[in-house]
């Protein structure tokens, strides 16, 4: 931990320097969003005001008509359920494959971890492209399933390097215990280690439920106008035919922001191992 | 035969060690659900790794050789060798994209570098109210990218725009060759600069205290102690964070997207808005996967350098 040193005058002048840079690098960060907040309770009017308002009466018809929108609702929808199940299917193939990486030596272990690590790295567009084409012949394109599929790809290799980490932080000796009495492999990973593990599959579900929330490639590209998820539909709010939507487009904005900045806020004490692939401890 | 990565969990975990001997101990000894307990638990990854990620990747790879379109069967495409390779290395589009793609990319993670280590620095000092900048300030990082980008565009707006507004003119920022790659580059940097920060102040928080106050009685002054104490010591997390961002940004494509799409004049047209336009706009896949490829290689190759960086010590 650095400490301020230095005479006590000096001291003080440095911690409100160190305030006013941090203080003027947060608004400067968050002027861009604020802003935008600020549009989506405006009326149309009030938007194209020059100069720009900075006082005016919030109204909240710009959210009233997203709101009450088919496609809003059903692009919410469409969200939840593809990052939803894309994080259970996660959570079910990489717990266990976590645990192993995490306790037992195998055959081709090293291998595997590597191809994992690849996997979340790799361009996103150059794994989408023949996915696209073997979807579509396979008729699985612009299903729900085929996007689930398709967040495996980033949200798989997440689940198990947290996982991973978690289950090296628990003692040994409870499973060794539980062996001692009887109790089978698969029994002691489902009764004893995932119980414990709790708080650490709850830290990569919001990670990867952030992350697929947030996805717009794989989206853009395997859904259609029904399947569709809101990064989707706010793209094409952008590319209207008579010009952009600014209430709109600022309104859903807002709205598909909320949840994600919720989530975030809950893993945030996971963030740094989730971000950094496991290379570093938060 | 040992992996590096096994002979660092022997060194650096004895008690991971323990297990793994008890295991292989006890194996012989067990049901046969016991003994395959471990590929059992490994088979469903593997199986989804082979399916979304091992065979699409095998037929692009195939693909990138054929001369194929989507209304054909699979597998009917004609063999044509390096043609696909061939044109895109002598399509100017594509050496374009390759040179913005390389000169955004230094360009933002150098300024991500250098501004995230700051404001670590600022953060890492012990004064009240550090936790509310800290989450205040991974906001940008942790929304939505393509509605960040959005916000960002209304900001840039020639017309209504606030920036215009602010300066009394009306410059299409995005729309002109000069200013349009500069103003991806804001964005860029705006959304992931606290990633490298929040690297960075693990990193920093791990770092013993002793060498810093042994430097300090011996009399550096704080930016002597910083340059050669500090950062020495940062060193593996900042490479972490370098590596990351580098190949974090090679593969950008949301804000580029939603701000300019690629224009205007291939400005802005980056490697995967390239393949994106070459496969899902001009339905050429084959040169697609061909361009996919060659974006597969350069970041496979940025990969091997990470791993080669984190497998020094497993866990920084």
């Amino acid at each position: 931990m650095a400490a301020v040193v230095g005479s006590p005058r000096a001291r003080r002048l440095e911690a409100v320097l160190i305030y006013v840079a941090l203080t003027a690098l947060t608004l400067a960060f968050l002027f861009p969003l604020v802003w935008v907040l600020g549009l989506s309770l405006k009326t149309r009017l009030q938007v194209f005001a020059t100069p720009p308002l900075y006082l005016w009466w919030p109204t909240l018809e710009n959210y009233a008509a997203v709101l009450t929108r088919a496609d809003f609702g059903r692009a919410f929808l469409n969200t939840l359920i593809v990052s939803g199940s894309a994080v259970l299917l996660s959570l079910c193939v990489g717990a266990p494959a976590a645990y192993a990486f995490a306790r037992f030596p195998f055959a081709g272990r090293s291998f595997l971890f590597f191809a994992l690590l690849v996997m979340r790295m790799l361009p996103p567009i150059a794994v989408l492209v023949p996915m696209y084409v073997l979807f579509s012949k396979l008729g699985l394109a612009t299903t729900r399933f085929s996007v689930v599929l398709a967040y495996t790809t980033f949200s798989l290799p997440l689940v198990v390097w947290i996982m991973r980490g978690y289950f090296e932080t628990l003692p040994v000796e409870l499973e060794e215990s539980a062996w001692i009495d009887g109790a089978s492999r698969f029994g002691t990973f489902v009764y004893i280690l995932l119980p414990l593990a709790r708080p650490g599959l709850v830290a990569a579900s919001i990670l990867c439920l952030q992350l697929a929330w947030n996805d717009f490639l794989f989206a853009a590209v395997l859904t259609n106008n029904a399947t569709q998820t809101l990064p989707v539909l706010m793209a094409a709010f952008n590319a209207g035919d008579s010009g952009m939507d600014w209430g709109g487009l600022t309104a859903s904005g807002m709205l598909v922001i909320v949840p994600v900045i919720v989530f975030s806020f809950a893993a945030q004490r996971h963030l740094v191992a989730g971000l950094s692939s496991g290379a570093v401890k938060g | 035969m040992k992996s590096a990565e096994d002979s660092a969990r022997e060194v650096n975990r004895p008690a991971v060690a323990f297990a793994d001997r008890r295991v292989s101990a006890g194996r012989l000894t067990r049901g046969t659900l016991d003994r395959y307990f471990v590929h059992a638990a490994v088979l469903p990854t593997f199986v989804v790794m082979v399916c979304v990620f091992g065979l699409p990747l095998v037929f692009s790879f195939y693909l990138s050789f054929t001369g194929w379109s989507l209304t054909q069967a699979l597998f009917t495409g004609r063999f044509v060798g390096l043609a696909n390779y061939e044109d895109l290395l002598t399509d100017p589009g594509f050496t374009g994209a390759l040179g913005i793609t390389f000169g955004y990319t230094a360009a933002t993670v150098a300024a991500q570098m250098i501004l995230g280590l700051g404001i670590a620095m600022l953060l890492n000092v012990d004064l009240p109210g550090m936790r509310f900048f800290r989450t205040a300030l991974i906001v940008p990082m942790m929304i939505t990218p393509i509605v960040g980008a959005l916000c960002w565009k209304l900001l840039f707006d020639p017309s209504h725009g606030v920036f215009n507004q602010w300066i009394g003119q009306q410059i299409v920022w995005l729309g002109r060759p000069d200013t349009a790659l500069a103003a991806i580059w804001v964005v860029g940097v705006w959304q992931s600069t606290t990633y490298v920060t929040l690297i960075l102040l693990a990193g920093l928080r791990s770092l013993p205290p002793e060498p810093l106050e042994a430097a300090s009685i011996d009399g550096a002054s704080r930016m002597q102690a910083f340059w050669y104490v500090t950062l020495p010591m940062l060193r593996p997390f900042l490479l972490v964070a370098l590596l990351l961002r580098t190949i974090f940004e090679f593969r950008a494509f949301d804000n580029i997207y939603a701000m300019t799409g690629g224009g205007p004049a291939n400005a802005t047209m980056v490697l995967s808005m390239y393949t994106y336009l070459m496969s899902f706009v001009q339905f050429d896949f084959s040169l697609g996967a061909a361009a996919a490829w060659l974006m597969l290689l350069m970041s496979m190759m940025m990969c091997l350098f990470f791993i080669a960086a984190i497998r020094r010590r497993e866990t920084l």
